[in-house]
């Protein structure tokens, strides 16, 4: 029998950017048991917003991510929204969801980079990252900023966007398709990211449901769940959303799903810009919320986003909870790093799409 | 999930200990729960309903008592919500029922003081070990290091 080790990884570590600790007790090269401690990026935003206006707070929940920031402000204002019974014009639902699905693309990509990284292929990382600039600078000319983007505001958007813009957002897209199409080319055939991920960090669909996995995740292992289809919020009633599902559940099926999504969210962005309704882009929002409680959730890029907000009828939040898809799939990690290569660490950490800013609130 | 019919089964099988439903914005509706009725209600969800996601655990201190809310989805929204007094803050672990409802059980067991009776891993999930200041979301804690 050969020796125990216990090897501690983290809080600051070269697999993720993030601070995160795992310690992992290995027997040779195979991973025994992994436990995993949260909370270095834990900034008390719940119990902050006890103290923020509901407008201040739009800008404090935009900062729980630095990726998909702007998920976070449209379930958040579509439950306060919903409990002062505002009527959100058609263009600013429009507009909400068209950065909904930017932001799911460069998510994807940047992950894409972040995976290929992990397993030792930087090629990808550096094309699937180039790439992802074409987003960040179309979010960047509409709103002033690449990842925080400020367009949410209680009743709407604060910006709007003319027909020139629109033609040459459209122009854009049309080389990030080309780019899209070429990644999903090395992801589907590229014989030494499939010999990497292929069968590694795997989850059944039994498992997926008991961990209340979500998201792309989720669909990897062929749970077939997407809030924008199965609750849709306006736009995503209009819209008919192809769902992708991959039987395999493993890094490799993540991989297929995600890189298919960012060809599906470029398709619902082309159809957001074209069918754009006219009329203004915001209403005006009272600063006091009425008494009661709502709940809201939304697809973000890693899967069902969750806010519930009660109000005791003044204008702070007598609780806000927030509830990240990724604290769902740290859950099982500890399962899923059973029995694995030491060397296969990174791929799995990597494959679930971590975002440790957003589980620690 | 045909929410009047999970209503109707959870009052059949647990008479008074289901409070009336309210429906909530934007898609949910809260039944409240009798704390010992918790769990026959999930086990209910989950073996006559198929309703197996549980979103999250929210844990809250409204100032009389503390409340935590089980947020259940399927389509829709169904929350269970059980209310604790302050002096008894202890409620019955799910982690058992739904594998991830553990996890959610740590972080309102420090935030809040709420002891999950049964869950073996109640340690920190986001606060320092240290902590001493006192769980955050109670109301008396201020957040600023004083009570």
């Amino acid at each position: 029998m050969m020796d125990r080790m216990t090897i501690p990884i983290g809080p600051q570590h070269p697999l993720l950017k993030e601070p995160m600790a795992f310690t992992v007790t290995v027997e040779g090269e195979r991973v025994l048991e992994a436990a995993m401690r949260l909370g270095y990026v834990h900034r008390g935003i719940e119990k902050l917003a006890e103290s923020r206006t509901y407008v201040q707070l739009v800008h404090v929940v935009e900062r729980i991510c630095g990726i998909c920031s702007h998920v976070h402000t449209t379930t958040f204002c579509d439950a306060v929204e919903s409990l002062m019974g505002l009527e959100v014009p058609p263009r600013a639902y429009y507009i909400r969801a068209l950065l909904c699905e930017m932001e799911r693309i460069h998510s994807h990509l940047l992950w894409l980079g972040v995976l290929a990284k992990n397993v030792g292929f930087d090629t990808v990382f550096m094309y699937s990252w180039r790439d992802r600039e074409i987003v960040l600078d179309i979010m960047e000319e509409l709103s002033g900023g690449r990842v925080s983007h400020a367009v949410n505001i209680l009743g709407g958007v604060r910006i709007d966007l003319d027909a020139a813009q629109v033609q040459r957002i459209l122009e854009r897209f049309d080389a990030l398709e080309r780019q899209v199409e070429r990644a999903l080319e090395v992801v589907e055939q590229e014989r030494t990211l499939r010999a990497r991920t292929q069968g590694v960090g795997i989850l059944t669909p039994d498992e997926v449901r008991r961990y209340c996995v979500v998201g792309p995740t989720a669909r990897a292992s062929g749970v077939d769940v997407d809030m924008r289809r199965d609750a849709p919020r306006p736009p995503y009633d209009e819209l008919d959303v192809n769902v992708i599902l991959h039987d395999a559940g493993d890094v490799w099926a993540r991989t297929v799903v995600r890189a298919h999504e960012t060809r599906e969210s470029l398709r619902l962005a082309r159809i957001l810009l074209a069918n754009l309704p006219e009329g203004p882009t915001s209403a005006r929002a009272r600063r006091r919320v009425p008494a009661g409680e709502a709940v809201a959730r939304s697809e973000a890029p890693r899967g069902e986003v969750f806010y519930y907000v009660r109000s005791d009828g003044s204008d702070t939040p007598a609780r806000l909870k927030v509830r990240t898809p990724t604290l769902t799939t740290l859950a099982t990690l500890p399962r899923q790093l059973e029995g694995v290569a030491l060397a296969d660490v990174p791929v799995v950490l990597a494959g679930v799409d971590l975002c440790i800013a957003c589980a620690d609130r | 999930m045909d929410r009047d019919a999970v209503v109707q089964a959870m009052r059949a099988a647990l008479g008074a200990a289901v409070g009336e439903p309210r429906t909530l914005p934007v898609d949910d509706l809260f039944v409240s729960v009798e704390l010992t009725a918790l769990r026959a209600a999930v086990e209910l969800l989950q073996n006559e309903f198929d309703i197996w996601h549980l979103s999250t655990v929210t844990g809250l201190d409204d100032g009389e008592q503390l409340l935590l809310h089980y947020h259940f989805w399927q389509g829709s929204g169904l929350t269970l919500s059980v209310s604790l007094p302050y002096e008894r803050a202890e409620a019955p672990t799910l982690s058992d029922l739904i594998e991830v409802a553990g996890f959610y059980e740590r972080e309102v067991a420090e935030m809040l003081g709420v002891t999950f009776v049964g869950n073996a891993d109640l340690r920190p999930l986001l606060l320092p070990d240290d902590w001493d200041e006192g769980p955050p979301l109670r109301r008396h804690v201020d957040g600023q290091g004083g009570q």
